[in-house]
């Protein structure tokens, strides 16, 4: 290794073209954060690994770049923001009344396989919002990822819906233990009918919770599947999760924008984590997604405030890769820079507000 | 677009395409060409190394795939695998020589050689028994033979190799089959298509 010119492993400069663009990409998502009223907070690079920890669970806690400081404590570099803007809203700002809308933009660090254009430091812009209702807080993030991708120029995306309340509602009355719960939900999240099945034959569980169960991994499409599911399940939490689901629906089929939603009653990953619903954005052409989130109204409590929560993040790194014609990156306006020899004229330019170079 | 493994898969993966009316007007098997389109010009589809379809797939390069569950279980890769396409039946397993009775928690250390490292690793490590891994790509039933390594972790069809060389199967691991796999985006982008092949498929498999 040569340390005095490689880079480390997962790491990488943005230059020319791509440094242009990641900032035009910042600034359009800011216009549109801002443009819902969010305010951004720029918090820091390092904090106790266990506010990570807390915040993310335990799956997460193996991929943390972390160190010692002076004092003993064990730091760490951010991996994630939803839990330092969770732990801001509950405690910075724990007079500021409900609800809180929150930015953020910036990098973070996991230590994993670089993937779809994601090194182990990549970018991450999005928003919290704390203390809403789901009715309205649910859509309100929704419309945000959505018109944040329209202003990019992405055309082209796929929003695929779901609940973790639903899945939830289906196994709260059953006899299975925790193991078989999580067996069941990897089988969802891979859509893998045949293990669903062969662990389903195994189960003692009611012959309706097994048909139901057993259907998941067809409970993606638009409306029709809430139609469906609704007729295999009794449980009051899985009914109230598809009832939310169809408001959602209709809200977007009321502005138009209903083809952008997919409902997949399957789409559990993160289910530790979230509390209603979740949602990943997917864009043609590349085959992993661009923005994720849901609801996670139990993690401001673990920071001494109990506030409803949802929110979502997109990966720069991967919107980079999929952006219209809008934003290429390309240099400056028009004619280019004026060479200038003498600092009185540079100067006067630039008071004029042109671009110059300095010829030496 | 649709990533097939070359080698063993080739020709049930093939058979099934063409039970499922995705038909070729050349003779794929037996070309040196990677890429071919179906006849009807509705799917194409790629020749790829076996242990590389989940990685297409994976990367949204192919849309789909087939492999068979050892190849994706030890490559990692994060897919949907909606079906099991039924053929490339076999056991993933652990092996060792006939006669050979230490069990493997009165080791101190156990040496394993195997083609598949992640998944041994994954077994050992659930276990809580300590091993060391001996990659190796091919004739993994030498390694304890000749002192190489006091375990193998390697495919077993009919065991008649494992017999052959004087082994026998001390553990299954799991089962492997072919598996048809799905981009995550491509599912949710390309759903129409994916459902339809997915359908399909399951029919006639």
């Amino acid at each position: 290794m040569n340390s005095l010119t490689q880079t480390p492993p997962g790491t990488q400069i943005l230059l020319g073209q791509a440094a242009r663009r990641r900032r035009a990409v910042e600034r359009a998502i800011f216009d549109v954060f801002e443009g819902w009223s969010y305010e951004e907070i720029i918090p820091p690079m390092v904090d106790y690994l266990d506010v990570f920890v807390k915040g993310m669970g335990q799956e997460l806690e193996g991929r943390i770049y972390r160190f010692i400081d002076r004092e003993g404590h064990v730091l760490a570099l951010r991996p994630e923001f939803t839990s330092l803007v969770a732990k801001t809203a509950a405690t910075r700002l724990a007079g500021a009344p409900p609800p809180l809308r929150l930015s953020y933009s910036g990098e973070v660090l996991r230590f994993e396989t670089p993937k779809g254009g994601q090194q182990r430091e990549f970018a991450q812009s999005g928003i919290e919002h704390f203390g809403g209702t789901p009715a309205s807080s649910d859509v309100e993030v929704l419309l945000v990822c959505m018109e944040g991708l329209s202003k990019l120029g992405v055309a082209d995306f796929q929003i695929n819906l779901g609940s973790v309340d639903f899945f939830g509602g289906l196994i709260d009355g059953l006899d299975v233990g925790p193991e078989h719960v999580g067996a069941l939900r990897d089988f969802l999240d891979l859509k893998d009918q045949n293990g669903l099945d062969g662990l389903l034959a195994k189960l003692d569980i009611d012959s309706r919770s097994r048909k139901a169960l057993g259907e998941v991994p067809h409970l993606t499409g638009g409306r029709e599947v809430i139609v469906r599911a609704r007729s295999l399940v009794t449980s009051g939490r899985s009914l109230e999760a598809l009832d939310h689901l169809d408001d959602i629906y209709s809200i977007f089929e009321n502005l138009g924008l209903a083809r952008h939603l997919t409902v997949d009653l399957g789409e559990l990953r993160g289910f530790d984590y979230y509390s209603g619903i979740l949602f990943r954005t997917y864009v043609p052409g590349l085959g992993f997604e661009v923005a994720s989130g849901g609801r996670y109204d139990g993690l401001p409590a673990k920071f001494g405030r109990d506030l409803t929560a949802v929110g979502f993040s997109y990966s720069l790194d991967r919107l980079e890769q999929v952006l219209g014609p809008r934003i290429t990156g390309d240099a400056g306006p028009g004619d280019g820079p004026a060479e200038e020899n003498s600092f009185e004229e540079a100067v006067r330019l630039r008071r004029a507000g042109k671009r110059v170079r300095l010829c030496s | 677009m649709i990533a097939l493994a070359k080698g063993r898969f080739l020709a049930p993966s093939l058979g099934l395409l063409a039970r499922a009316g995705i038909r070729f007007d050349e003779e794929v098997a037996d070309s040196r060409r990677l890429v071919f389109d179906s006849a009807d010009g509705e799917c194409q589809v790629i020749l790829v190394k076996p242990m590389d379809v989940p990685t297409y797939v994976e990367y949204g390069a192919a849309d789909a795939g087939i492999a068979g569950r050892d190849v994706l279980l030890e490559s990692g890769a994060d897919v949907l695998q909606p079906l099991d396409l039924g053929f490339g039946r076999c056991q993933i397993a652990v092996a060792a020589r006939n006669g050979e009775s230490t069990p493997d928690g009165q080791r101190p250390i156990v040496r394993v050689a195997t083609k598949y490292p992640r998944i041994a690793l994954d077994h050992f490590n659930s276990k809580g028994i300590p091993c060391e891994l001996i990659p190796l790509s091919g004739s993994i039933e030498l390694a304890p033979l000749v002192g190489l390594a006091d375990r193998i972790v390697d495919l077993v069809e009919t065991g008649q190799t494992l017999r052959d060389n004087g082994m026998k199967i001390v553990e299954v691991i799991t089962e492997s089959s072919a598996r048809l796999l799905v981009n995550r985006a491509s599912y949710q982008t390309k759903r129409r298509e994916l459902v339809r092949l997915v359908d399909t498929l399951g029919a006639v498999r």
